[in-house]
Formats: structure tokens, C-alpha cells, sequence
């Protein structure tokens, strides 16, 4: 998103971009600092490394992954245009307690290829986080260790985040299956 | 686990705990395999409350969406009210009145005792000591007398509004609410006497369900079960908002990470909050609630009956397509609410209507570390964890 | 009357019908099915300040079998619904609902892809109850207004009027 300003001269750019930088010279896609949250943009490739890097180096120290979640941009047309129309987008909230530092990473996937890797062995409590992101957007997480749907029946058809999934579902709650198993 | 060589094995039983049981507080579903009474393996099974509450968030303008969250944590709706407004605020880039933040604060820290009190008299309950409850849910009375007399509502508040407040507090609020600051602590000591060093809720409470430090973090843990841990992390300290950084008040932290700890943590922090609520009376100041601005607040209703201005600004707030509206971004807002960090992220494409609202709810989080915290226990342990972490159902599942 | 006078102060005569309905209506056991906020006014009912015994319907039951009166409160999901008629189908003859809120009645609120619009759909309600959450004063209304179903209910099959079939 283009918002707040773009941080350009190198000397002004907060330590994690400048860390991240060196490490992985061309992973960001973008930086920006608006309401005083700091929110990079990364390439797909390479992001397993990338956050596994951010909680183990010792001078981020991301410990705290508060949230996963994705976004579905297909009706905001410039955002779209920025990434190359990835239709969504997958959105980490880093958090360090030594630090009292927020992060916010995202991620554009794009849909023909729609998977991400699982950060369940980084941090325990993105397990259910990328489970429900699944269950709401269909998109999968590679070497995730129990990929199921978590809120929504198992034989649930569609993923109700979705922009193009209406409020009212599609006829699910008339035809929904009644025999649930063992109960 | 530990096995015992001696021990003739035995078939393993399969055991369905909810979603409707009487300790489950809601509708969430464990299904366990049994060893005798050790229990294997645990496998929790949700969504059976899922509302849809961040689809909902897409299609309701920004005022709206505070009615949809009462009903996420019912147990403490001040706090989730608060919060949300908080994170539509930061996205406009306002600064509300300094009234309207003290009686946030001091209704967010009253819910958070309300909350408290249900969580102990529940969770004291389902151990058999029942007569907890109903000292707890006494308090809880006398608070939502409070809350009804400056809501309307007893449990779905809608308080707050986006740059304000629904209206301002009641004459005779800060009488009403000095008298409960004055009672509660008795209760507490009450129940102090009544569970703190009693024989049976020590045997049920200590050392069941240990987290670990390190693993609280890993689990995303945060609130009352991340500092009984012993992680001293309170947003209201780390990230101050709403002028939390003006008060003075400890953070209790335990040390073994225990059901019991989590017991004595919720205990201190009620008190804690006492001591908020006290100061933010004493030095509540004057003033209007609403922030000055005809594009976000209602005027009042003089206003809107009395002159043509006002009764336009009116019409354009409430109109369809008009109303509040933020520019485009995003922003993550969390706050401490009483189960832990409850975050709001909205994305906004500049319309009345958020484009995408995620809510980052606690009690989903603890309630994955429920296997890790049962398995190699008893049977009987699942009850006291599962009211140790307080789930909420309707945060769970939203 | 006048076997009465002649059977001394001790014995009253009554029919069956009102004896037996007598004792159902004074002694409802509630199965709460509680699922979100109208359980937590479901649960002030029952603590102290607003006493649900004093109308003898204090003895909850978390099992069906053992209970005759449904409270369903709070929102049923799709995934929720098989659930509650499953109970609703093991609770013992005679039996009553309340759909307690708006949301067990039509979905309140909440019109999204996965509530229910109306747990009556699925199984018969004997009182809706409106409010979001109802009041506990309204809950105890409800169950008086039960105790009114109750009264008019028979024991003999034959005399049985709009009982509900099942
Ligand atoms: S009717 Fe209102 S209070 Fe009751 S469950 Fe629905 S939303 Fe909650």
C-alpha cells in the first residue's frame, strides 16, 4: 500500500529493513511507516527463511507471532496493480516483547498457485492461525502438520472470506448436512 | 508420558467432551483418548458458535459494527467495544476528548472485574465449589446495575462510538461506582478465605496444566495466562493507550505457570483494577465526550432538531454510503482486555464500510495450547484447565 | 364436592389431568443449551439475585434424558443445529422449548452464511422469547408462560390437544 511515506535515504530505514537487506538483498517489495506501523512486503520465495531469520536473529527478536490472517484484494483495484494482481495477500503480525516492537509482513499470493509456507514449526500458534486462514480463504500452507478446516463443517464448500462469497452463503444454510458424524 | 512398565495395558477409550457439556461454558468440543484415567492424546474440535463476525465487518459501515462487538466476548462487551473503536480511531487519525478516555478506562477495568468475577465463579464451579459462583455473579449484578444505568444494556453495551461515546455517564456514576469499589474487595478476601489455601482446590489447581515460560510465548499466549507464566507483558504497561501510562498499578506475575497461578494472577488483577478505577475517578475531568468534529460525532440533539446544519451533519452520519470514513490503509490495534491481547486489524479502502476487518481473539489462541497442557494428565484436569484459560465460545469461533 | 365434605379437612379430590400437571409445572427441569451471550442472563437467572428456584425449575440437567424443558439459548450454526435436535430427539415425553433471543428465534443480527435463521425450522418452539439478550425477568416470564402450556396438557392420549407429535 502506498500510504505515509516511502522511506528512501538508506541511513533513515528502520533496523529490520536494513537487516533484512542485507541478509536477503531482494526480498522487499516494499516499505512503508504509516500511523506509525511499520509494514514490509516480501516476495513469496524465500519466506520461511526470512521469518525464521526474524525470530532467531538476535537483534529483531520477533518472538511473538500475534497474527496470521490474509486479505483478498480483487476489489481494490490499485493494490492489485502494485502486486502484479496477486488477489490476496497473507499478513503476519510480528511482535518482540524485548524490544515493544511491532512488524507487520505481507505476503501477495497469487491465485493460480495459491500456498504459502506453513510458519507452524517457528511458532506453535501459527497451527490454528493458518488453519482458519485456509477454512476462510482457501489458501493452502506447504508442510503444515494438520491442514483441516477448523470453524467451518469438513464438508463446507466454499471460503466464506472471499470477496466473491455472499454474506448469506450460497443455500448452505437451507442444504447444510444433518447427519453430522459421530456427535 | 510416563508409562508404567507394571502395568497391564489396557484398550484405550475414546471420550467426546462437548459441544454441549456443562464445563465446555459455551460450545467448544475435546475429543480425548483415554488410558485409564491418563489422558493420550487430545484433539479439540470449534467453530460450533462460528457467526461470521468478519464477514459481517465488510458489509456494515464503521458505527455499525460496534453492535456485532458485544456479542464476541460477552463476558467483558465494554472491553471489546472500547477496542474496536480504539482501532477505527488510530485509522482516522483522531484524538478523543480526555473525558471520553478516562470513562472508557474505567469502564473497560469495571468489565474487566465483571469478567473476572464470572470466570471465578465459573471455573470454581466446575470444581465442585459452588458457592463461588454465586458470590461471583453477586458482584457481577451490582456491576451491570452500573453498566445498565449508563448503557441501557445490561450485557450488550454498544457504548462506545467511533470519536466518543453513546452519551456521557450518569449523574451519581462516580457515587455508584465508589460504593462498589468499596464492597468488592470484601468479596475477594471472602473467596480468598474460601478457595486460596483450601486443602481441595490446591490439590485440584497446582501443577496441572503447566505452561512453561518460553512456551507461553511460543503459544501466543497473552493476558492473566501469559503473566501466570511468569512473562511480566501487559499492553496497558508496554504499549500504553488511552492514557494507561498516567496510572499507577502493578502487573501481577506468577511463577509456575499453573492453574493456580492463573487463579491468584485474575485475583490480583482485580484489585489492580480498583486501583485504576479509583484514580481515573479521582481525577476525571470536564468536558465534552464526543470529539468536536461534524464528520465523525452525531450533534447533539438539540442540533439536529434545531437547525438545518445540524440536522444535515446528522443525516449525512447515518446515511448509507456517507458516515465515517476513514481513509484508505490498514491498521492493528490491540488492546489488553481482560482474556489477553484482543486486536483489531481493519483494512480500509476509504468507503463508509471496512474492507476487511480481522479480529486477533485470545481466547482461540489459549485454546490451542489445550492438548499441550492436558496430555499426560488425568481426565479429571481437562475441567480445571479448560476454566483456568477462560474460552470464551463466541471469541473462539466469532 | 361431596364426597369432600364427607371425607373430613384432609383429602381434597382432583383429577389426574391436574394432579399430574400440578407437579410437572412446579418441578421443570431445564436442559440449558446455551451457546453464547443469552446463556450468561440464562446463567444470572440462576444465581442468586434473580433465583430461577422460586418458580421450581432450579434443577438443571446438562442431560437430556433426564430433563423436560429446552432452553435454547444463544446462536446455533449449521454445525451447532445437528447437535441440538439430536438432544431435543433424546429428551423424554412430554417436553417444551424455549427459543430464548433473537438469534435462536430468527437469526437476530446475524444474517451470515452459517447461523441458522430460526432453530423452529428444525424443532418445535413452545415460547419465543424476543430480546437480544432477554432479561432475566423475561426468562422467568417464559417459564411461567411454560408453566401456563403445562396446565393444559393431559395425561390420557385421547384428551391431548395440540401436543406436539414427535
Ligand atoms: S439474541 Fe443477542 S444476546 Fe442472545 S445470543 Fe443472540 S446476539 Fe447474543
Amino acid at each position: 500500500m502506498s500510504e505515509g511515506q516511502e522511506v528512501t535515504a538508506e541511513e533513515q530505514q528502520p533496523l529490520v529493513v536494513q537487516k533484512v537487506q542485507e541478509q536477503y538483498p531482494d526480498a522487499i517489495l516494499d516499505v512503508s511507516d504509516a500511523r506509525g506501523e511499520l509494514t514490509i512486503t516480501v516476495r513469496k520465495e524465500g519466506i520461511y527463511e526470512l521469518m525464521a531469520f526474524l525470530k532467531s536473529d538476535s537483534e529483531l527478536a520477533y518472538n511473538f507471532l500475534a497474527d496470521v490472517t490474509a486479505v483478498d484484494y480483487s476489489l481494490m483495484e490499485d493494490v492489485l496493480m502494485k502486486h502484479d494482481y496477486a488477489r490476496f495477500t497473507v499478513v503476519y503480525h510480528l511482535l518482540s516483547t524485548e524490544r515493544k516492537e511491532r512488524l507487520r509482513v505481507k505476503v501477495p499470493v497469487h491465485e493460480k498457485e495459491l500456498s504459502i509456507p506453513s510458519m507452524a514449526s517457528i511458532w506453535k500458534v501459527a497451527n490454528w492461525l493458518e488453519r482458519e486462514t485456509y477454512d476462510m480463504f482457501g489458501i493452502t500452507f506447504d508442510a503444515h502438520p494438520d491442514l483441516r478446516r477448523i470453524l467451518m463443517p469438513d464438508d463446507y464448500e466454499g471460503y466464506p472470506l472471499r470477496k466473491d462469497y455472499p454474506l448469506r452463503g450460497r443455500g448452505e444454510r437451507e442444504t447444510f448436512n444433518f447427519e453430522e458424524q459421530n456427535v | 508420558m510416563q508409562k508404567d512398565p507394571n502395568r497391564v495395558p489396557g484398550e484405550p477409550m475414546t471420550l467426546n467432551f462437548g459441544p454441549q457439556h456443562p464445563a465446555t461454558h459455551g460450545t467448544l468440543r475435546i475429543v480425548v483418548e483415554l488410558d485409564g484415567e491418563t489422558v493420550v492424546k487430545a484433539t479439540p474440535h470449534l467453530g460450533y458458535l462460528h457467526t461470521g463476525f468478519e464477514k459481517l465487518g465488510e458489509h456494515h459501515d464503521y458505527n455499525q459494527y460496534i453492535v456485532v462487538t458485544d456479542r464476541m466476548n460477552y463476558l467483558s462487551p465494554l472491553s471489546n467495544n472500547f477496542g474496536y473503536v480504539l482501532a477505527v480511531e488510530k485509522l482516522l487519525d483522531i484524538q478523543v476528548p480526555e473525558r471520553c478516555e478516562y470513562v472508557r478506562v474505567i469502564l473497560a477495568e469495571l468489565s474487566r472485574i465483571a469478567d473476572h468475577m464470572v470466570w471465578l465463579g465459573m471455573g470454581a464451579l466446575d470444581l465442585g465449589a459452588f458457592t463461588v459462583m454465586l458470590y461471583g455473579f453477586e458482584e457481577r449484578e451490582k456491576l451491570y446495575s452500573i453498566f445498565e444505568k449508563t448503557t441501557g444494556a445490561r450485557l450488550t453495551t454498544s457504548y462506545t462510538r467511533v470519536g466518543g461515546l453513546l452519551r456521557d455517564i450518569y449523574d451519581g456514576f462516580e457515587e455508584d461506582v465508589r460504593m462498589f469499589l468499596s464492597t468488592f474487595p470484601k468479596t475477594l478476601k471472602e473467596v480468598h478465605t474460601l478457595l486460596t489455601r483450601n486443602r481441595i482446590w490446591m490439590d485440584r489447581t497446582k501443577d496441572v496444566g503447566v505452561v512453561s515460560a518460553e512456551d507461553a510465548i511460543d503459544y501466543g499466549f497473552t493476558g492473566p495466562c501469559l503473566r501466570a507464566s511468569g512473562v511480566d507483558w501487559d499492553l496497558r504497561k508496554a504499549e500504553p493507550y488511552s492514557y494507561y501510562e498516567k496510572f499507577d498499578f502493578d502487573v501481577p506475575v506468577g511463577a509456575n505457570g499453573d492453574v493456580y497461578d492463573r487463579y491468584l494472577v485474575r485475583m490480583e488483577e482485580m484489585i489492580q483494577s480498583g486501583r485504576i478505577i479509583q484514580q481515573a475517578l479521582d481525577n476525571l475531568p470536564d468536558g465534552p465526550v464526543n470529539v468536536d468534529d461534524y464528520k465523525i460525532s452525531l450533534p447533539t440533539k438539540e442540533d439536529a432538531y434545531g437547525n438545518i446544519e445540524g440536522l444535515i451533519h446528522h443525516f449525512k452520519i447515518i446515511m448509507d454510503g456517507h458516515g465515517v470514513q476513514p481513509p484508505a490503509g490498514e491498521v492493528y490495534c490491540a488492546t489488553e482486555s481482560p482474556n489477553g491481547e484482543l486486536g483489531f486489524y481493519i483494512v480500509s479502502d476509504g468507503s463508509g464500510k471496512a474492507y476487511r476487518i480481522r479480529i486477533r481473539p485470545p481466547s482461540f489462541i489459549h485454546f490451542q495450547a489445550l492438548p499441550h497442557m492436558i496430555e499426560g494428565g488425568m481426565v479429571a484436569d481437562i475441567v480445571a484447565v479448560l476454566g483456568s484459560l477462560n474460552i470464551i465460545a463466541g471469541e473462539l469461533d466469532r | 364436592m361431596g364426597l369432600e365434605s364427607q371425607l373430613g379437612d384432609n383429602i381434597f379430590t382432583t383429577t389426574i389431568d391436574k394432579f399430574v400437571n400440578w407437579g410437572r409445572k412446579n418441578s421443570l427441569w431445564p436442559m440449558p443449551f446455551g451457546t453464547a451471550c443469552c446463556a450468561i442472563e440464562m446463567m444470572a437467572t440462576l444465581a442468586s439475585k434473580f433465583d430461577l428456584s422460586r418458580f421450581g425449575a432450579e434443577a438443571i440437567r446438562f442431560s437430556p434424558r433426564q430433563s423436560d424443558l429446552l432452553i435454547v439459548s444463544g446462536r446455533i450454526s449449521i454445525k451447532m443445529m445437528p447437535v441440538l435436535k439430536k438432544i431435543y430427539d433424546q429428551m423424554p415425553d412430554p417436553k417444551w422449548v424455549i427459543s430464548m433471543g433473537a438469534c435462536a428465534s430468527t437469526g437476530g443480527v446475524f444474517d451470515t452464511y452459517t447461523l441458522v435463521q430460526g432453530v423452529d425450522g428444525f424443532i418445535p418452539v413452545d415460547i419465543y422469547l424476543p430480546g437480544c439478550p432477554p432479561r432475566p425477568e423475561d426468562l422467568i416470564d417464559a417459564v411461567i408462560q411454560i408453566q401456563h402450556i403445562v396446565e393444559q396438557e393431559s395425561v390420557s392420549p385421547k384428551r391431548q390437544s395440540g401436543a406436539i407429535a414427535s
